[in-house]
């Protein structure tokens, strides 16, 4: 079973690879804008050289790093599964011998695997190049780096699986999906980091799990986080991993009763 | 040649008001578009409004005047989403072979085309431009108005209107060579009017000659708070060219408008 | 003005780049393109004169289209001139389009979304049509083409007979001396194919409207169109009346003959089942026989029809005669694949 579903992945993995110009004209996007708010930062420090404990080069970083993720853990704006509800394809999907959550899990880890090298990588290195953002030097950084934005990566895949499998009952999936991205992108820091979120908000922000998909993974990578609050942050992650998959699986398993009940 | 622009205007008149009967049958659906616009509109307009709580200033502009400057570029760039719709999904009518049909008839293509639709929903930035607004006011209460002001921040944004629209009529212009790039200019354009949500002196020297001399966007929203802000203009030009605004944007109009024309003739040439 | 269009010479070159797989192929094409040159219409010469009704026929990729997009101002030619109601089409093409109507079979001008009487209500200041002049004519066209019935009903909703109903009724608001079908009756069903037949032979004959058609339907040429223009690889091939192509390349005719049941039972038979015609005349085949009917099948050039009449009379009894024309789908089609006129096109 498992072979099936690396092979999913694959095959996910090579059909983005035929959207070429698709992608470059993301990639030149995702460069644009982190070209607008990296100059929008430096010209916020000129006021201060260090604010909520970044400096302008942490927050450059960090703004280059979200630009680069994005793609891979939120995806907003990303329907596919929703379009097979309302096509009724889902249904041909769901009576397939395999687990259907599990299914559209190998799926989505497949293109972030695409994103991964194709966008995410060179949108870093655009950051490198324009704005000097540099990377961390330890290994260690790194390591923790890896294994927080795995976990962010699935956090996200979970997330988008259920605002899109909504649609099988709710009317106005699209938009409750619009809002859904929308609030998940905030929350994760990919608008402003988290740390400049007034502290109120800032309070409530840590334990949503939005704040798993792209702030953590990049507090790390700022060396932003050690010791007890480190461990801390990486068990929410992962708390709220396990949380989304476990709800996402019952979602999923309550569309298939409903499906074969009353046939879609 | 005055009765052909009054004719073609009442006829774009027409074709907006079937394109917003059609849209106005799906009340409930129209309603949360906009709902979900304006949402994630002000997100993004809270997002840049957080800054400033570790922040005194952008470059010396205080939190009050960069919501003036969002509201008037939501506003300006807002109405030319509405507007130039139908410019913007030109890719789809040449994908579909169907500006044959719009040569087929006795009234202007570029009428045509941009009747062809009329996006309500952008409302929804509207309506972030006038929270946007509201916020801005309250946060600066030493502003006062003037009569040169309103002038100033009404042609602003019917200037920013009309530039943001020239250059989605340039962009679909490139359809008629490649749909293939289409995203491409997309991210460019909806890129550029972002930029425009903030001072301009943030951005490298050429970017800023670029957005006042040859892309002419910031005429639409920095140049005019600038003057409503009593703030000296880029490049030490005098406050008198806030008025020149209508006259840039015009003359950009022209520059799309004889683009456009050499694109339909190109088609004419070589077919589809 | 009795002629509607004249055309000499016109021609359509198209210059294709070839298109390089892979990004850095995209990139080399830009730079260095590969141009192919296509030959789309070669010398095409036309006079079509107010009030005929003319067939376009063609194999697909002929130039049929490439023809009408020209005729229209869409399309600059490479060379040749032309004339169209009097008008230059490319340089006077929004004053042309006032003056003609176009109905493309497979894309609809109507608005999807919309019920079909405020489509055809828009169309009134699209094509700047006063007011009353408009209320006449949709009046006489709902009459004649019977869309009362589904006026109200949004474009999406209709059927294919229904939207192509209102598609010519769309096309003729406007009173337009000259109308283009592009395969108007593809996909219809006899009677809707019989409707639009009948309407458009009414407008020929009620309103002078200059008609030119494209189909590749056959009955759609013999029911309509006196005069049938075939043309293929860019050129005009067949200029002139369908019967006269019929007779010169018809190759093969069938004479139905019913004889007197009880000779036919008492004729002998072959291995097939066939009776068995003594002396058939050279050239005659027995296609097929069931009592009392037995059909042959003739060329032309072997034996006239009379002649062969006359044989059958003189040795069986007669009930009646009757003559097959054979189709013009299985003439054009001997045209296209042996390139009959093709040799002398290049005369």
């Amino acid at each position: 079973m498992l072979r099936f579903y690396i092979e999913v992945a694959r095959t996910a993995f090579r059909r983005q690879l035929i959207y070429r110009w698709a992608n470059l004209a993301g990639l030149i996007t995702n460069a644009f804008w982190g070209a607008i708010i990296s100059y929008l930062i430096i010209a916020l420090y000129h006021a201060r050289p260090v604010a909520a404990g970044y400096s302008v080069q942490d927050t450059l970083r960090y703004t280059w790093l979200a630009q680069a993720m994005i793609m891979i853990v939120l995806t907003f704006g990303w329907y596919d599964l929703m379009l097979t509800i309302r096509s009724g394809e889902v249904i041909s999907d769901l009576s397939k011998p395999c687990d259907f959550y599990w299914y559209w899990f190998s799926r989505e880890f497949g293109r972030d695997l695409y994103y991964l090298l194709f966008r995410g990588l060179p949108t870093y290195v655009s950051g490198m190049l324009l704005f000097s953002a540099g990377i961390p030097g330890r290994l260690d950084v790194w390591l923790l780096y890896a294994v927080s934005f795995l976990l962010g990566a699935m956090l996200g895949i979970a997330y988008r699986f259920l605002y899109n499998v909504i649609a099988f009952w709710v009317v106005e999936a699209r938009a409750v999906g619009g809002m859904a991205g929308a609030i998940a992108l905030f929350f994760s820091g990919g608008y402003l980091a988290v740390v400049f979120f007034p502290p109120w908000l800032r309070a409530i922000a840590d334990w949503l799990p939005f704040n798993g998909l792209l702030n953590v993974p990049a507090e790390i990578f700022l060396g932003k986080l050690s010791g007890g609050d480190l461990w801390l942050n990486l068990a929410r992650q992962l708390v709220w991993l396990i949380v989304l998959t476990l709800v996402a699986r019952l979602v999923a398993a309550a569309a298939t009763r409903r499906v074969v009940v009353q046939g879609g | 040649m005055l009765s052909n622009i009054l004719s073609d205007l009442s006829l774009y008149r027409r074709l907006i008001g079937m394109q917003l009967r059609t849209q106005a049958q799906y009340k409930f659906n129209l309603l949360i578009d906009v709902g979900t616009y304006l949402f994630v509109t002000t997100m993004e307009f809270f997002g840049v409004l957080f800054y400033f709580g570790s922040f005194k200033s952008i470059l010396g502009w205080t939190i009050g005047e960069v919501a003036l400057l969002t509201a008037t570029a939501s506003f300006g760039f807002g109405l030319a989403e509405m507007i130039g719709a139908g410019i913007d999904s030109f890719d789809v009518t040449i994908r579909r072979g169907e500006f044959d049909r719009l040569l087929l008839r006795p009234v202007s293509a570029f009428i045509q085309v941009i009747g062809s639709d009329f996006r309500l929903r952008r409302l929804g930035r509207l309506t972030q431009g006038c929270i946007a607004f509201a916020i801005g006011f309250v946060l600066l209460p030493g502003f006062h108005w003037t009569p040169a002001k309103l002038l100033i921040l009404l042609l602003g944004i019917a200037s920013a209107a009309a530039i943001f629209v020239s250059i989605l009529l340039m962009s679909a212009t490139l359809c008629f060579w490649t749909v293939e790039t289409t995203e491409l200019f997309n991210s460019l354009t909806y890129g550029g009017r972002e930029m425009m949500s903030y001072p301009l002196t943030i951005y490298h020297q050429l970017l800023q000659r670029f957005f006042l001399f040859v892309v002419p966007l910031a005429f639409g929203a920095y140049i005019p708070v600038c003057y409503l802000l009593d703030r000296p203009l880029p490049f030490d030009m005098p406050a008198v060219v806030a008025f020149a605004s209508p006259l840039v944007a015009l003359a950009f109009t022209l520059v799309a408008g004889a683009v456009w024309r050499f694109g339909v003739y190109h088609y004419q040439g070589t077919g589809s | 003005m009795t002629t509607m269009i004249e055309a000499e010479g016109l021609s359509k070159t198209f210059r294709v780049a070839r298109r390089r797989p892979g990004l850095i192929g995209s990139l080399r094409s830009v730079f260095d393109p590969e141009v192919r040159v296509v030959p789309a219409v070669q010398d095409l010469s036309l006079n079509v004169g107010r009030g005929e009704m003319i067939g376009l026929v063609g194999p697909n990729g002929a130039g049929k289209s490439t023809t009408i997009k020209m005729l229209t101002g869409i399309l600059v030619p490479s060379g040749g001139t032309m004339r169209v109601a009097g008008l230059n089409p490319v340089q006077q093409r929004r004053e042309l389009a006032s003056r003609i109507g176009v109905v493309f079979g497979q894309r609809s001008q109507l608005w999807w979304d919309l019920p079909l009487i405020d489509s055809l209500r828009l169309l009134r200041h699209l094509y700047r049509v006063p007011e009353a002049r408009h209320s006449a004519n949709l009046a006489n066209l709902r009459a004649l083409l019977e869309l009362d019935e589904f006026m109200d009903t949004p474009v999406r909703q209709l059927s294919l007979g229904q939207r192509m109903r209102g598609d010519l009724a769309a096309a003729l608001l406007h009173d337009p001396e000259l109308l283009y079908l592009d395969e108007p009756t593809i996909g219809l069903d006899v009677v809707a194919k019989a409707r639009v037949r009948e309407f458009l032979l009414a407008i020929n004959a009620e309103r002078n409207v200059t008609v030119l058609l494209t189909t590749h339907d056959m009955d759609d040429v013999e029911t309509l169109c006196p005069r049938m223009l075939i043309i293929d690889h860019g050129r005009k091939l067949y200029d002139g009346t369908v019967t006269a192509i019929r007779e010169r390349f018809g190759g093969e005719r069938m004479l139905i003959a019913i004889l007197d049941p009880a000779e036919f039972a008492a004729l002998a038979r072959d291995g097939n089942g066939l009776p068995i015609l003594g002396d058939l005349p050279a050239g005659v085949t027995i296609a097929s026989a069931d009592n009392p009917k037995i059909a042959l099948s003739f060329r032309r050039d072997a034996i006239p029809a009379h002649e062969l009449v006359a044989w059958l009379g003189a040795r069986y009894r007669l009930r009646d005669v009757t003559f097959h024309e054979p189709e013009i789908e299985d003439v054009i089609r001997r045209i296209y694949e042996e390139g009959l006129l093709l040799a002398e096109a290049y005369v």
